[in-house]
């Protein structure tokens, strides 16, 4: 049998009674979730402990600003929508889902992000790109001065043009996977990293995934294992682990109050070609040599914090912060926001995302596994499209066809997992 | 430099020592003694570290042993005479960055400015353990060194009622300076009892100078008629209203469980002291990005401040052999310690155990309402309702979770309370550490965002049009 | 002799040369420092920078009372203003 963009599922096999998911980050949890409520006997695994790696040092952005039109924007929007119904903001259409109940209520915040153009330049580049947000159906709105202050008083009076995107929103990455772990009441092995496959070739199934705690069967495999995909399945030329780093600040809740949302700096939207947030963009350059990306977004939290991000980069260690960069991100952040000079830097950290050759996560089959499913390298977006990928996952396993277009995330477009099998 | 590096000082030294107490004035001292090239900072505006704070103002100093007079008289001396040596008071330090540079909170210049020394050395002294207990985080309540520092600062007693609460000398100490000074305290509430473990008071016989010291403290409290209940655990604060304005009750009990209260202006809380390393970089030798690496003085091990000034001495002599020899051998504390060090330790440990609390309260027992971590204001009961929910959180998720150890100290007064309620809920075989609450990022103190931007706006990228 | 004054909120707080402000409050009977937006109230507790309990806005930089010297017509202001209410569960953080 066969899914829609062509490749073979598991209802060659009667539907699984058992999943093992490996990774209990965003994706890894999402897929629990789904995967137990369709009344499948899961296990999640992981490596550390749940949120470990990026999904617990990550933005949190759940949004579509600066995205372009593609496959990641739609993905992107689908993302949004289900986070409303998980939170109960919007009514459950009753596909994929049951029941009324809400796992991420109070967890995930509709918010609108702000991009700001401070020169005519980033202003013309600004305008282009919300027009290309409007015509995907994006809700954008232009605000230009006076009426700047008025609806966002914390911004420095540089900003020319700033485009409200409305319907973006914000969550936790660790929060929400620890409710979703615990709304899919599965068990959770902690320390516990896949270290092989156990493959039945001739029938090209997985038998079991061998752990330092012993080899674990199931019908069916879950592989959400971010930076330890790459060892597992020999994708070190496509995976490439991207160091982001990101600054917390203390509470200012008079500061907080004059920010109605996120903001994301339009000089990002400069660099060419970026399908990730603006965050994430300047990374071709990133990886193209050993330059670091910038990106600036700062968004205000419910606690009165604010989160100021962000790096991309190739190259040092994964959890250090360092001068130049934390610097440099803030000298932004007080250009944007000068009364952000005022406050206090609480704590700087820094995680690894999980980056593809080629820009484009991996969610699908994996080739020639017929029980083997793959979902990593969201890089920057595994917050947004952790749900949907999550319940896309669970209609794999399930085979029945999942809501999201997965066809462009296809693992099958790389050669070396091919060889994987 | 990187590329994208903002302009920032960046300043080579042999030595930074950080902390302007007794260890790190003899290392500083003996460091450039030795010819090398120092600097040495401190948070206060003053050298002297809590040990040795100085009156401001044309205070009179609070009366202090003779000892102890003397003792900074030479270390001062020391210092003064100490060639070339970089002196940057009110300068905090924030941690060693990912490229080793080792970064300054400059807050008269309201700059944070990167240095790049060979040999980092941390003397940052001992900060107060306290425990929780209801009520602890009520204005008015303090910790006894915290209530000291400001006698001796500004050489005035406390205003109003005072209660000493918790464990250790140290209330001892404060009380009889207070006495000193005209105010004795209403009471030292004393939950071990030393004059009862007689095996490890007998032991401090072979410690003179201790016992000279003891004794005064004793005697001028005897004097003053200031009730030392040993034996005392204070149970909980309350504030409530008294007249115009608030008092503080304290709830404690005796060594035969009765109940008794006091009403106060002032409680001041101290349950023993421990190293003040949080966040600090670990010992570690020189490598090409980073500078050698090491903590002196009650940092390393709280041991009072003659241990400290001998390991700062030793330490400074040290450094400027290792630096002589980069690819020498590293040596261990064990290998380096002075032998006046086993002294004092030895001496503390008496202590320790002539003042260990007659009946320990677990944490496990304290009223679920009772604030674990002020910053964030998370409370026993939050913590028993998280491992309620999962037992098998690791440490890193219940904080995140639980918010413990995520605000503006950092974890400096949580971590260690947290983690042995954790321990002692969960049945823990191996007791949760502290620093697995905590990590080793900079900045180890909140920085303001201004005194890290650049000065200078940051550099465009290519294809962007200035404005 | 009239000694040199700073500000807490509107009120003149006399000092001694080199006294910091979390003296200067103490000696002028000023306990709590304000609210913070958890609930509890600031105040000095520690005396060496590190339970950051004390920390107040000093000519609008958030600074430890306590590790702060005074200065002649500084405007000192508790942290937070008041009153605020309580929100919880942020931010990111790898350990």
């Amino acid at each position: 049998m066969f899914n829609p963009w062509g490749q073979p599922v598991a209802t060659a096999h009667p539907q699984p009674a058992s999943v093992v998911v490996a990774g209990a980050g965003i994706i890894g949890s999402a897929a629990a979730y789904f995967l137990a409520r369709r009344g499948l006997n899961v296990t999640v695994l992981d490596a550390l402990a749940p949120a470990a790696e990026a999904s617990g040092a990550a933005d949190g952005a759940v949004s579509v600003a600066s995205k372009r039109p593609g496959p990641l924007m739609q993905a992107a929007l689908q993302g949004i929508a289900l986070y409303r119904r998980l939170a109960g903001l919007d009514p459950d259409p009753g596909t994929g889902l049951q029941g009324d109940d809400a796992p991420l209520a109070g967890l995930f915040h509709p918010r609108s992000t702000f991009i700001v153009a401070a020169s005519p330049t980033e202003r013309a580049v600004l305008e282009a790109h919300a027009a290309a947000l409007a015509q995907a159906g994006v809700a954008v709105a232009a605000i230009e001065p006076p009426a700047i202050q008025a609806r966002f008083p914390a911004l420095s009076a540089a900003a020319c043009l700033v485009i409200e995107v409305r319907g973006d929103g914000h969550a936790i990455g660790y929060q929400v996977v620890r409710q979703l772990l615990a709304a899919a009441r599965v068990p959770v092995l902690r320390g516990c990293p896949v270290t092989r496959l156990d493959i039945d070739a001739a029938g090209g199934r997985i038998r079991a995934v061998e752990t330092p705690r012993g080899r674990i069967a199931a019908d069916a495999f879950v592989f959400a294992t971010g930076n330890g995909t790459a060892p597992l399945f020999g994708l070190q030329a496509v995976l490439t682990p991207r160091k982001g780093q990101l600054l917390i600040t203390e509470r200012d809740l008079a500061l907080s109050r004059a920010m109605p949302g996120s903001i994301m700096s339009g000089r990002y939207l400069l660099s060419k070609g970026s399908q990730t947030r603006a965050l994430d963009a300047g990374g071709e350059q990133a990886s193209a040599s050993a330059a670091r990306g910038f990106g600036l977004v700062v968004d205000p939290l419910r606690t009165g914090q604010f989160l100021i991000g962000g790096t991309r980069e190739d190259h040092g260690d994964k959890r250090e912060t360092d001068l130049a960069a934390v610097s440099r991100i803030l000298s932004d952040a007080v250009a944007l926001v000068p009364g952000l000079a005022g406050v206090r830097l609480l704590r700087g950290f820094a995680g690894a995302r999980t980056a593809v050759r080629d820009g484009l996560p991996l969610v699908g089959p994996l080739p020639g596994l017929a029980n083997g499913f793959l979902a990593t390298g969201f890089e920057g977006d595994g917050i947004c499209l952790g749900p949907v990928t999550g319940a896309a996952l669970a209609d794999l396993v399930c085979g029945t066809a999942p809501a999201l277009d997965l066809a462009p995330f296809a693992p099958s477009r790389f050669a070396e997992l091919q060889a994987a099998a | 430099m990187r590329p994208d590096a903002p302009r920032k000082i960046e300043r080579a030294m042999d030595v930074l020592v950080v902390g302007g107490g007794p260890a790190g004035m003899a290392c500083a001292s003996a460091c450039a003694r030795q010819g090398l090239s120092v600097t040495l900072v401190d948070q206060r505006a003053s050298l002297g570290g809590a040990i040795f704070r100085q009156p401001v103002g044309g205070a009179a100093p609070v009366p202090q042993p003779a000892s102890s007079r003397q003792r900074w008289r030479r270390l001062l001396a020391d210092l003064t005479s100490a060639p070339g040596l970089d002196l940057r008071l009110e300068t905090l330090f924030l941690g060693l960055e990912a490229d080793g540079l080792a970064l300054i909170e400059d807050r008269n210049a309201g700059r944070v400015l990167s240095l790049r020394p060979r040999a980092l050395v941390l003397a940052t002294g001992a900060v107060e353990r306290i425990l929780p207990r209801p009520g602890w985080t009520l204005p008015g309540v303090v910790t006894a060194g915290g209530l000291q520092v400001l006698m001796k600062e500004t050489g005035r007693p406390p205003a109003g009622r005072v209660v000493l609460a918790g464990s250790g000398p140290l209330l001892l100490a404060v009380a009889a300076q207070m006495t000193g000074l005209g105010h004795p305290p209403l009471a030292i509430l004393e939950a071990g009892d030393p004059l009862r473990r007689w095996s490890a008071g007998l032991a401090l016989i072979a410690h003179p100078a201790l016992l000279r010291e003891a004794a005064g403290y004793l005697a001028t409290l005897a004097r003053a008629r200031v009730p030392w209940h040993r034996g005392a655990v204070l149970r909980r604060i309350a504030a409530e209203s008294e007249g115009e304005g608030e008092t503080l009750v304290a709830t404690w009990t005796d060594r035969r469980g009765a109940s008794h209260s006091l009403a106060a202006d002032r409680i001041a809380l101290h349950d023993g002291l421990a190293e003040n390393a949080f966040g600090l970089p670990e010992d570690a030798a020189a490598s090409p990005r980073r500078p050698l690496v090491l903590r002196i003085g009650d940092c390393r091990a709280a041991l009072g401040a003659p241990a400290a000034i001998a390991d700062g001495t030793a330490a400074g002599e040290r450094i400027a052999a290792r630096l002589a020899s980069p690819t020498g051998r590293q040596a261990t504390d064990a290998e380096t310690e002075p032998a006046a060090l086993a002294r004092h330790r030895a001496a503390q440990g008496h202590i320790a155990r002539a003042f260990a609390p007659l009946a320990p309260v677990s944490p496990a027992d304290l009223a679920d309402d009772t604030v674990l971590c002020r910053c964030e204001g998370r409370t026993v009961g939050d913590l028993k309702r998280l491992l309620a929910e999962d037992e098998g959180l690791s440490p890193r998720e219940l904080k995140l979770s639980g918010r413990f150890a995520m605000g503006a100290c950092q974890g400096r007064f949580c971590a260690a309370n947290t983690a042995a309620l954790t321990s002692s809920l969960t049945g823990a075989t191996t007791p949760f550490a502290p620093g697995a609450f905590t990590g080793q990022r900079w900045p180890i103190r909140p920085v303001p965002i201004a005194a890290l931007a650049a000065p200078a706006p940051a550099p465009s990228l290519p294809d962007e049009s200035q404005t | 002799m009239t000694r040199p004054t700073f500000f807490w909120m509107s009120r003149p707080i006399p000092f001694s040369d080199g006294e910091s402000i979390a003296a200067a409050l103490t000696a002028a009977g000023i306990v709590s420092l304000g609210r913070d937006p958890v609930g509890q109230s600031a105040r000095y507790f520690c005396g060496i920078g590190a339970c950051q309990a004390c920390t107040v806005r000093v000519a609008g930089v958030p600074r430890e009372a306590c590790l702060t010297r005074a200065e002649a017509g500084a405007r000192v202001e508790p942290l937070h203003p008041a009153p605020l209410h309580l929100v919880q569960g942020e931010p990111g953080d790898a350990a």
